[in-house]
């Protein structure tokens, strides 16, 4: 039994619809978001073991996401993803403590490698 | 004629006048010179002309029979002198005078020689010596009389043509001056008003006839100059526009990562998947791969709309109308913006002759950008009415948002030109000018920072069209 909480914050439904039904079976609990907003309040009442986030996004945006997850929860694990076109920004987000990033399109099977590392450093 | 030569041509008149009147002046000189030379003679010659009949009379008087030789002493001296001035005394009073003056010298001293000691014979020539004596010494006085009237007349008359002359050397100069301040003032004034109307961007060519002066060759060295500078401006927008594709392609390049990202990560899930998969989920899983595909053919195609501009398929359209479609198209983003909008329609305005679909999206455009310039609150004015000219038919779209600033203006017509940062395109306004402009009308920007912004769009009505197409 997995149970590790994972939280995907993206624009495009289906990035969190994939990474949803791959995570799902490997017994991970995932909850999607498509904008920043809701998925921050949600943090406030459920922690979660990694969040998953789109960089470049309407409203509030992934850096935001960053910076409100790391003080509000320092242990909880952030991954960026980003368009390729945004690499530039994507170095700065390193920067800001990012656990790690990946560039679009992303691959799930390193992104799923890359959520069990982290737990396990955890 | 250039302007060198009318000047040079002036110059050569005055200096011409000029020799003329020293010329004048110089022989006039030189012949009152001659006249007084002669005035001096003249006295020398009545001089010695009185001491003759002087003598004369001495001899006849008083019989004093010395005065007889010193008569022919003198009168010989006087002919002497009067030969050893001939020269002068003939161009002072010409031949035929000094002529009569040697002969009526000479037939006095003849008459003289002639004189006997005494006797009635004495008596007789002593009337005839006088006789000559008197009209020697009257024809001299009244010639040296004459010839100083004669300088007194010539120094007059000099100093009336000198006067003349340089009246006309006043006038003459004055005229050239006048010419000058005149027609070349007048040439630097034209060639400024041409380069500045160059300089604020208009590269018009100076309309013929051009003269065939310096001013001519300045205004064609400023046609050379405008093509030269409208090639310029024409290659500069060509490399501005070579930069902006660079801008373009990343932007397309963003826009197509999504739906690639997302029929890969598909593609990985349903790999992934596969065995947990239903029939109907593994149909779903491609069905949405094809979406995406679709996606990015759109996206293509909306670029390919965008280079290549569909032809105008022009008709006569009441511009109310197409006005009231395309505020209902724009009514909900206001609604939602929080922006009041009000509307203005002038009845009865001639139909003006558009495609209804591209002008709709040149006032979209317009309206867009207007509600996105807005601040909750502020307002929005769309209004019709007759055009600048007869031919024309106006729509303003007015908005009291922020403005654009003034360091903007030249170039918010531009392609890829946008003050919305990463969420403008760059587009909208350069694909609006291009169909008014194809459209045969015009669209012009106002704006005050802070105050707001005013798109004016004229567009032509049919007469106009038609007559553009019998002359073309």
């Amino acid at each position: 039994m997995n149970g590790h909480r994972i939280m995907v914050i993206d624009d495009e439904n289906i990035v969190g619809k994939m990474i949803k039904a791959v995570l799902e079976q490997d017994g991970y609990l995932v909850e999607t978001f498509l904008n920043a907003s809701p998925a921050l309040a949600r943090l406030k009442e459920e922690k979660f073991d990694v969040v998953i986030t789109d960089l470049k996004m309407k409203g509030v945006d992934g850096m935001e996401v960053l910076h409100t997850v790391k003080s509000e929860s320092p242990q909880t694990k952030v991954i960026m993803i980003t368009a390729f076109a945004s690499l530039d920004a994507a170095i700065e987000a390193m920067r800001g403590k990012v656990d790690d990033f990946f560039p679009k399109p992303l691959k799930i099977k390193d992104l799923k490698a890359c959520i069990e590392r982290l737990l396990s450093a955890g | 004629m250039k302007i060198v030569h009318k000047v040079i041509a002036a110059n050569i008149l005055d200096i011409v006048l000029i020799a003329l009147i020293g010329f004048f002046a110089y022989s006039n000189v030189n012949l009152v010179l001659t006249k007084l030379h002669f005035a001096e003679i003249a006295d020398d010659l009545n001089a010695s002309f009185l001491e003759m009949r002087l003598s004369e009379k001495n001899y006849f008087l008083y019989e004093d029979a010395s005065a007889l030789g010193a008569i022919q002493q003198q009168a010989k001296h006087s002919l002497q002198a009067l030969e050893d001035s001939q020269e002068d005394i003939t161009r002072a009073i010409g031949k035929q005078n000094f002529m009569r003056l040697k002969d009526d010298l000479i037939r006095y001293q003849q008459a003289i020689s002639q004189t006997p000691a005494a006797g009635p014979r004495k008596q007789l020539i002593q009337e005839k010596v006088r006789e000559a004596g008197h009209e020697l010494r009257d024809f001299s006085e009244r010639i040296t009389r004459l010839e100083r009237s004669k300088v007194n007349q010539i120094i007059s008359e000099s100093r009336k043509w000198l006067f003349t002359a340089l009246c006309i050397f006043l006038l003459s100069a004055i005229g050239v001056t006048h010419f000058l301040s005149l027609n070349v003032v007048k040439s630097f004034k034209k060639i400024v008003k041409i380069a500045h109307s160059i300089s604020e961007g208009n590269f018009s060519r100076v309309d013929p006839p051009i003269p065939d002066d310096e001013l001519g060759a300045a205004l064609r060295a400023i046609n050379s100059m405008s093509d030269e500078l409208k090639n310029r401006e024409e290659q500069i927008v060509q490399s501005k526009k070579l930069a902006s594709i660079g801008i373009l392609t990343a932007g397309v390049a963003h826009e197509l990562g999504n739906p690639l990202n997302n029929i890969s990560m598909m593609a990985q899930a349903y790999q992934e998947l596969y065995n947990s998969l239903s029939i109907d989920e593994r149909l779903g899983y491609m069905k949405k791969i094809e979406d995406e595909t679709e996606r990015i053919q759109e996206i293509v195609k909306n670029l390919l709309d965008f280079s290549k501009p569909k032809k105008a398929k022009l008709r006569e359209v009441d511009l109310n109308g197409v006005l009231k479609k395309t505020l209902k198209l724009v009514q909900n983003m206001i609604v939602v913006s929080n922006v009041n909008l009000e509307v203005h329609l002038t009845p009865r305005l001639p139909a003006v002759y558009i495609d209804e679909h591209q002008i709709q999206e040149v006032l979209i455009n317009l309206m867009t950008n207007a509600v996105q310039a807005c601040s909750p609150g502020d307002n929005i004015s769309v209004d019709t009415g007759p055009g600048t000219v007869e031919s024309m038919v106006k729509v303003e779209v007015a908005d009291t948002g922020k403005g654009i600033p003034a360091h903007f203006l030249p170039n918010i017509f531009d392609p890829f030109f946008t003050t919305k940062g990463a969420s403008g395109t760059g587009l909208g306004l350069s694909v609006s000018y291009g169909i008014v402009k194809n459209h045969g009308g015009t669209i012009e920007v106002h704006s005050e920072e802070g105050k707001g912004t005013i798109f004016i769009l004229e567009l032509p009505i049919r007469r106009l069209q038609e007559e553009t197409h019998e002359r073309s």
